[in-house]
């Protein structure tokens, strides 16, 4: 028995003693770096560009610009809109305009400054509301009508009906800020062309697959000749599944100069890269009918998209799809429009697209009880959507342990005791949430597996797995191994894995939306039963012997692959399958907070999480799931933002500037795993890696509110905008 | 040509005399000079503690303290003995402090960890039995993206024999599991 | 990863042989800790060819040591040590164990945090991102970005142990190839960003002395940062006091992380006999409030530093009577 386990991760001890090979401990021979040039202008069209200077910098072996490599790319097929280097139009400070490659980094570094680029710049458009102004400033030419990426408008049932005989209505705008992944490693990428023009590109990616059909489309070689290899990979959280320009780029520069490239982001450039989350503006309308059941819930979402699409066509859905759980809603509606900016471009963000719109509806849905009497976490358990249901908007939730979730947080909190009665400055707040377990359908449209794993028995006992999963720190190859040790009967550290090498393993589609544990998990399941039953049938005294017998029955080597195969899903309008998974994750957080009345400086002393993941098939794994998602989740609370100036300069790209909290910012967590056990999911597994972020920033609102009496709509919480509240609330306290 | 220049550095035990660019800084000295790739760059600039390392005098003893490679100049750090996190493991395989790393799940990308564990073993080395508070205080220099950091206290405080790496929290069924992921006939085969 | 750019490290053995070399290299700059220097090279804001290393000074220039009536404290005394050393000097033993983060402590010296830089959100940036703001006043450019139409640079004074040892009265002991000199600390720092001591190119600031008297004033440090470790102060100050049978007889209050010169706050002499309590602590951070102006210069909301500033002084004046 190892599903279920506290197991140590597999590649644990590698990256104890130092010797994991991250992207940037890649050396090849002969291997060149290349440094990119970039846009200081916000909007600007190339008038005229020449690299030629910066060749003759001794040391300096190739250039690049984008002419050589002019094809379009983007993550979403729809929307291609994105160039390795620009030909004539950047859209942004520090938008890629030029590349070179040298014997080392200073030198290329040194060359960049010698390009020549002249500049038509152009009135840039940094707010989503310039950009809906002025449709004759084009940020990106792929948008049809003015600045518009994607708008999506749905309703589903008569919500004006329901808001005209609503028992009471919380209407309020929100704004949320937006924030980047900050993962401790800067991109990375490193590619090699080999004597028989093998293109092979090393890279921190999150979406190997995904890379390898740009990379292919781009530089114009069959998909068959690239391979993309993801190593170890130092965190993502969403901000490394796009195809990225380094990787582009030392491609081509592979192919032009013979000799391994490699481009390693400075922190600065990581902050450029982006994708992610999207500032979003909410107007946002919870009604509620006489017995506190959600009657209606409207939201008028205006999102700033920043210069590319990249996964923003779902994120204008998911701002609107993702939010009709855990809770019954009466009446939904909602509109919601993504805008290109002159900014660098936003994307997802660990619970991407749906953290924004469950903010604004948690504290609206607070707000809105309050006025009936009715306590928070009593109003968010009379709404319990409940199991095996579907939502207003057609998507079929599964097993759901919200219930338990809340009582969870509610009992370890001292909730009943504590809430309302914490004294000046301290208080309480709940919030809920749900999640996708992994999007229904591919990004580009196909009837093949969307994960497969292949399984191989020696005869020596060894048990290999070549699964195509990208481990982005959450474990997957661990629970790889748990599982061949689950149904082989393994010892499950006799379990090599062969992961996220394209010519090597299956094709998964990458680690986004939190399919991993789910879909690969669900493969890897289906390739090891086919294998036990052939071990079962040979016997043995211990299961290298059941190897041994097994072979001999085959006369062929051991092997069996599994897939997870798209299932029909969603809603039956246009839109309905996206925002539809297989199953929902749910959580529940009761976050307390201190605050000081004089300076407005607060903090959260303790965030105590919920969550139903399925079912744990690691506890340890799940439970640094669910504790890194509400850090990072209070963290955007607390002090995270991308702030820009007028000239749409990102203020502080560094990581002293761009403030993400110390051990001693952080608050106590307690995690807590509930399992529903859902019939889909590999031994009732679902997702834990994003669901959990979601209900912290709510929840610290409504604590905030418990403690002071103020209702903060705009992340981040800074101390001025809490002490700004407080005032307000003395001088209407004094009028009264 | 850039200019270079010879220098000597005393890292894990060990002299290794280089010619590096002048500029070099400790990190890219052990990086790409020495092959020694734990140590992590994450910031540029010394705001994020990723190459962290230990330095001492070179005539002096134990392990040292807690610095930052990546704006350490190569050239300065010629009187110092330094130790990676390659030299923390030992003959008998990893120190305590990676060990209790790997079992409480504190290494999930694992890329700030190198950092965070030699900021461990200092903080091990001038205070064993350290209370939460100084735990949390030694490693305010280490950002840690992955893990909100309970794991890597609660890894610190299993290195120090102060917990176990088990002691957590049971979790909690909503519901018996489903049928068919409770046994299996090829458990049959388990030796 | 973001390259320094060639510049030779070179080790003296002393103070004598390192003043020679700052003299006779142009332009050549001190690097002790690194902490500051190293990545403002990385960002491009000097110019420097050569860097004399101080490593090699470690035995001559640190120490703490009481002489002469004064607590002497070598240059070289890491921030770490000082703040477990520093305790006959509270306020400063405090200020130093809030700066930055652990391993920054043990790097940064006092010396290198007295002649830390002055810092601002549109100097500290990497030569990419200056050039695309046009550059500044302080280093490449002719406008400023804090003060519109502004001639002088007003790049803050970041360092934490300075608004202290302003206010317990310290000095410095400056050393050149022409011989040494002693300064009062208040007369070290100027009002101008671009460089705001009056340290010569090939002078070395050696030592500080504070008077023995200073360990007996009641003082304290206040910081507000928006981070609990890796972060520079939105606003520091330190203030000390003379006190006699419950009145004060001397107060000395600076208040830094405003402008290039961390502030002494003028006219308190006529706080000299009041009871030293609460009122006192009121009356205090009202001066403060009036004669401290934030700016947008550290990228913290000034109109709310400017709020929270009196009570920053007065939590700290009322926590210094306490002790």
């Amino acid at each position: 028995m190892s599903v279920g386990k506290r197991f140590p991760k597999v590649d644990g001890a590698s990256k104890a003693d130092g010797s994991g090979i991250y992207a940037d401990d890649i050396s090849l021979p002969r291997m060149l770096h290349a440094k990119i040039l970039r846009s200081p202008h916000a909007n600007a069209r190339i008038r005229r560009i020449d690299p030629s200077p910066a060749l003759q910098v001794p040391g300096v072996v190739a250039t690049l610009i984008g002419a050589e490599m002019p094809e379009k790319y983007g993550v979403i097929p729809w929307t291609h809109d994105e160039q390795a280097l620009a030909t004539d139009h950047v859209r942004f400070v520090g938008d890629e305009v030029a590349c070179v490659a040298a014997l080392d980094e200073r030198t290329a570094e040194e060359a960049l400054k010698l390009i020549e680029v002249e500049y038509e710049v152009l009135p840039a458009i940094l707010t989503p509301e310039d950009a809906l102004a002025h449709p004759e400033i084009k940020v990106n030419e792929r948008a049809k009508v003015g600045n518009i990426t994607k708008q999506v408008q749905l309703e589903f049932g008569p919500v004006d009906e329901a808001l005209a005989s609503a028992a009471t209505i919380a209407r309020q705008t929100y704004f949320y800020a937006g924030s980047t992944h900050t993962p401790i490693e800067p991109h990375c990428a490193v590619a090699r062309v080999d004597a028989d023009g093998n293109l092979t590109v090393w890279s921190s990616t999150q979406i190997p697959h995904y890379l390898q059909r740009e990379l292919s489309r781009v530089l114009g070689l069959p998909q068959a000749k690239v391979r993309v290899i993801q190593p170890l990979l130092g965190g993502a959280f969403g901000g490394k599944s796009d195809p990225f320009s380094l990787e582009f780029c030392v491609a081509k520069l592979a192919l032009k100069t013979g000799r391994p490239v490699k481009i390693l982001f400075t922190r600065e450039e990581v902050f450029y890269a982006h994708r992610g989350r999207h500032p979003m503006k909410m107007d946002v309308t919870v009604a509620l009918d006489r017995e506190g059941r959600i009657s209606a819930v409207d939201n008028k979402i205006l999102i700033d998209g920043g210069a590319y699409a990249s996964f923003g066509l779902v994120t204008a859905y998911y701002a609107g799809q993702l939010l009709t759980g855990p809770y019954r809603f009466g009446t939904y509606r909602f509109d919601s429009k993504r805008m290109y900016t002159n900014k660098p471009p936003c994307g997802p963000k660990r619970g991407h697209g749906s953290v924004q719109p469950r903010f604004a509806f948690e504290v609206a849905l607070d707000e809105a009880a309050e006025k009936l009497g009715i306590d928070p976490i009593e109003v968010r358990r009379r709404n319990f959507i409940g199991e095996f249901v579907e939502t207003v908007n057609g998507q079929k939730i599964t097993s759901n342990g919200f219930l338990k979730c809340l009582e969870l947080v509610e009992e370890a909190s001292g909730w009943r005791t504590r809430h309302g009665k914490l004294g000046p400055g301290r208080g309480l707040g709940v919030a809920g949430s749900m999640y996708i377990t992994g999007t229904a359908y591919p990004v580009y449209p196909n009837e093949m597996p969307q994960s497969g794993v292949l399984v191989k028995l020696d005869r020596s006992g060894r048990v290999a797995i070549f699964s195509g999963a990208s481990d982005i720190g959450q474990g997957v190859n661990t629970l790889l191994c748990q599982i061949a040790a689950e149904e082989l009967g393994c010892d499950p550290r006799d379990v090599t894995i062969v992961a996220a090498d394209t010519d090597l393993t299956p094709v998964d589609l990458g680690a986004y939306s939190s399919r991993v544990t789910f879909m690969v998990g669900l493969a890897a399941r289906e390739a090891c039963l086919k294998l036990a039953e052939k071990l079962r049938v040979a016997g043995g005294a211990n299961f290298t012997e059941a190897c041994q017998r097994a072979e001999a029955i085959e006369g062929a080597p051991l092997a069996a692959a599994g897939g997870y195969r798209t299932q029909k899903l969603g809603g039956d309008y246009r839109g309905g399958t996206i925002g539809a998974s297989p199953a929902y994750s749910f959580t529940a957080h009761v976050a307390e907070v201190e605050v000081d009345e004089e300076t407005g400086i607060w903090k959260v002393s303790k965030i105590w999480a919920a969550h139903d993941c399925g079912k744990a098939l690691n506890p340890t794994l799940v439970e640094g799931q669910i504790e890194g998602s509400v850090y990072m989740g209070a963290a955007e609370a607390q002090m995270e933002e991308m702030v820009y100036d007028q000239r749409g300069l990102l203020f502080g790209p560094s990581l002293l500037d761009y403030r993400i909290p110390t051990s001693l910012d952080t608050p106590d967590l307690e995690s807590f795993i509930v399992e529903s056990n859902d019939p889909g999911g590999p031994y009732g597994a679902k997702e834990a890696g994003e669901g959990p972020l979601h209900p912290a920033i709510p929840a610290i609102a409504n604590a905030l509110h418990d403690a002071c009496g103020i209702r903060i709509r705009e992340l981040p919480f800074y101390p001025q905008r809490i002490l700004k509240l407080l005032r307000e609330r003395r001088d209407k306290e004094r009028a009264a | 040509m850039r200019k270079t220049e010879l220098i000597k550095l005393f890292v894990n035990g060990e002299e290794h005399s280089l010619a590096v660019p002048v500029q070099r800084t400790l990190l890219e000295a052990l990086r790409y000079d020495l092959g020694l790739i734990g140590s992590k760059q994450g910031c540029d600039k010394g705001d994020c503690g990723a190459c962290t390392v230990l330095a001492r005098p070179r005539q002096g003893s134990g392990r040292g303290e807690p610095i930052l490679s990546c704006i350490t100049l190569a050239a300065d750090a010629q009187d110092l003995a330094v130790t990676t996190i390659e030299g923390l493991a030992g003959p008998q395989g990893l120190d305590v402090v990676q060990r209790a790393f790997v079992d409480c799940g504190a290494l999930q990308c694992g890329f700030c960890q190198p950092g965070m564990m030699l900021s461990a073993r200092a903080l091990l080395d001038n205070c064993p039995k350290p209370s939460l508070p100084q735990i949390k205080e030694a490693l305010s220099g280490n950002l840690c993206r992955c893990t909100g950091y309970s794991q890597i206290y609660q890894a610190v405080q299993v290195a120090a024999g102060m917990r176990k790496p088990s002691a957590r929290a049971p979790v909690q069924a909503e519901r018996a599991a489903p049928s068919d992921s409770v046994a299996h006939p090829v458990k049959e085969i388990v030796p | 990863m973001m390259t320094l750019p060639a510049v030779e490290v070179l080790r003296p053995g002393s103070v004598a042989e390192a003043v020679e070399l700052l003299r006779d290299k142009p332009g050549a700059r001190v690097l002790a800790g690194g902490t500051d220097i190293v990545p403002n090279l990385k960002y491009g804001m000097y110019e420097t060819q050569h860097l004399v290393a101080l490593r090699g000074l470690s035995k001559e220039l640190r120490y703490v040591r009481e002489e002469d009536d004064f607590v002497k404290l070598g240059a070289l005394c890491s921030i770490d040590q000082l703040s477990r050393e520093a305790s006959m000097l509270p306020a400063l033993a405090d200020a130093c164990a809030q700066i930055a983060g652990p391993q920054l402590r043990r790097m940064g010296t006092l010396g290198g945090n007295l002649c830390l830089d002055t810092r601002c959100v549109y100097i500290n940036q990497t030569y990419f991102w200056r050039s695309a703001l046009g550059f500044c006043l302080k280093k490449d450019g002719t406008l400023c970005h804090v003060v519109k139409g502004g001639k002088r640079c007003v790049a803050a004074a970041s360092n934490d142990t300075a608004p202290v040892l302003l206010a317990l009265g310290a000095s410095v002991r400056l050393v050149s190839p022409r011989g040494e000199r002693i300064l009062p600390l208040r007369d070290f720092y100027l009002q101008d960003g671009v460089h705001n001591t009056v340290l010569q190119s090939d002078e070395l600031l050696v030592e500080v002395r504070v008077p023995v008297r200073a360990r007996s004033l009641k003082q304290a440090f206040g910081k507000l940062r928006m981070r609990a470790a890796i972060d520079f102060p939105a606003l520091n100050l330190a203030v000390a006091l003379e006190v006699a049978q419950g009145a004060v007889k001397s107060v000395a209050l600076c208040v830094s992380a405003i402008a290039a010169r961390p502030a002494l706050i003028r006219g308190l002499e006529d706080l000299a006999g009041r009871p030293a309590d609460a009122r006192v602590a009121e009356e205090l951070a009202r001066r403060a409030q009036k004669q401290c102006k934030p700016l947008t210069n550290i990228g913290v909301d000034p109109e709310w530093r400017r709020e929270v500033l009196p009570v920053l002084v007065r939590r700290t004046v009322s926590r210094a009577l306490q002790d």
